[in-house]
């Protein structure tokens, strides 16, 4: 099959010609339409429009793809096809962490959260790897995800975290549901959901519970030299590294040493650390996998009580409105979730 | 003329800085320097520079000029960068690796 990118055209199609090709063309055509409307929907806001469409793939079928750039930058991004959905394991490393990593983490909203992909209609799950030269990011462009191989000074290669892979998928589920705004505590929270569910996927492949897990995000990903684990901790925000090229981790663990800044949209990255470690105070409270009471309370917080301008406090009162829902209104389940915020010192 | 730049966000979140003042560099790179500036129109450029719906995890440019009688500062998403913009960050940035390069050597 050859390569499918419909570069220069991706703005100008109206919405509802790719609404016909989603709906009638080949399988090829029906998969960038919905990545095109999915994207444009991203722009305007407006989430109706897949409504009307059929499912990209079969309900419980992985639909992945991984791209090639080759080292070259772009918006959107361009690539060479080199790995689709039950073909053949590449002989590039990275090829085949971005489809793994793509797989655990579609399994864990599919076989736990029983949502079908980035957008629960089984929207196709596109990678793009070896991005730019030296490119030290991984990033979510509205329809992909993009990584690129670090400089090999400060950071390796994006794809080497299984959780930097949920960290990015999430940011797409998360555009679906909640749309959490990306720039201060709504951003620090699409922050630190990514984080979160990141995190699951990562200990869910390794099978660990709460209390074994290590709760780092990006452990690895620093080259050996830096003094440094991981790029951030859920379990102690703030002590992630320390060094002197890099400086110290930024992060707060509660309300009382939030970040204000106008740097990083607000502080994204940096007053995520407040979320996180509440989860990581819930998950460890209620005891057993995370991925399965504390990560289904997130998820569905995420999911249907979220909103776009959603806070840290309204997160507080989400979660634990839907702790009380699923597991009883005084249940440990959602004393642990209340234990959490008051904890970090949201509520 | 003086440039202050940073590069913060990215999904590491780990902000880079330099701090560049032209009388401290070989003429050669000043000059070098002051050519990208020109070449960036960065004097005309508008203070903010972000995309309506930003990425997740794409970095944010903070470039801050200054010289005898003249000010302006830039902030800007690395999805909503002017093509024009891009040169004078990437030598940016190479400084900034050194400058961290230098921390690391004392």
């Amino acid at each position: 099959m050859r390569p499918i990118r419909y570069i220069g055209i991706h703005s100008i199609i109206p919405p509802y010609m790719l609404e016909e090709i989603a709906k009638h063309g080949k399988p090829h055509q029906r998969d960038w339409a919905l990545r095109n409307l999915a994207s444009a929907g991203f722009v305007r806001g407006q989430r109706y429009a897949l409504g009307v469409l059929p499912s990209a793939a079969p309900v419980g079928h992985k639909s992945r793809t991984v791209y090639d750039c080759k080292h070259k930058d772009g918006q959107p991004p361009v690539g060479t096809l080199v790995r689709k959905e039950g073909g053949p394991r590449s002989k590039d490393v990275a090829v085949n962490e971005a489809y793994d990593g793509a797989g655990a983490t579609y399994d864990l909203y599919y076989d736990i959260y029983e949502r079908n992909s980035i957008d629960n209609r089984g929207m196709s799950i596109v990678s793009y790897v070896h991005y730019d030269v030296n490119y030290d990011n991984a990033f979510w462009d509205g329809s992909e995800m993009v990584y690129g191989d670090g400089d090999g000074e400060i950071f390796a290669r994006f794809t080497k975290c299984i959780d930097v892979i949920g960290h990015e998928l999430t940011h797409g589920v998360t555009q679906y549901e909640a749309n959490l705004a990306y720039s201060s505590q709504p951003g620090a929270l699409n922050e630190s959901m990514s984080d979160v569910f990141g995190s699951l996927v990562k200990q869910r492949t390794l099978k660990q519970t709460a209390a074994k897990a290590d709760w780092l995000i990006g452990a690895g990903l620093l080259m050996p030299k830096i003094h440094g684990k991981a790029l951030r901790s859920m379990k102690a925000p703030g002590t992630a590294y320390d060094d002197p090229v890099l400086g110290k981790d930024p992060q707060p663990a509660t309300m009382k040493d939030y970040v204000k800044t106008t740097s990083d949209n607000s502080g994204v990255h940096i007053n995520s650390g407040i979320p996180n470690h509440a989860f990581y105070l819930a998950a460890v409270e209620i005891g057993g996998n995370a991925w399965k009471k504390a990560g289904k309370i997130w998820y569905v917080a995420l999911r249907d009580r979220l909103r776009s301008k959603s806070n840290f406090a309204s997160a507080a009162s989400a979660t634990i409105s839907v702790a009380k829902d699923l597991y009883g209104n005084g249940s440990k389940e959602m004393k642990a979730v209340q234990n959490a915020w008051k904890g970090v010192g949201v509520i | 003329m003086r440039i202050s730049f940073e590069r913060s966000g990215g999904f590491a979140g780990i902000t880079m800085k330099t701090a560049v003042d032209e009388k401290d560099l070989a003429p050669g790179e000043a000059q070098k320097l002051r050519q990208l500036v020109e070449e960036a129109d960065f004097f005309n450029s508008p203070g903010k520079i972000m995309s309506r719906s930003p990425q997740p995890d794409r970095f944010q440019y903070e470039l801050r000029l200054e010289e005898t009688g003249r000010q302006h500062t830039v902030t800007m998403s690395e999805e909503a960068m002017p093509a024009k913009l891009k040169p004078l960050v990437n030598r940016l940035m190479e400084k900034s690796r050194q400058t961290r390069k230098g921390k690391d050597s004392p």
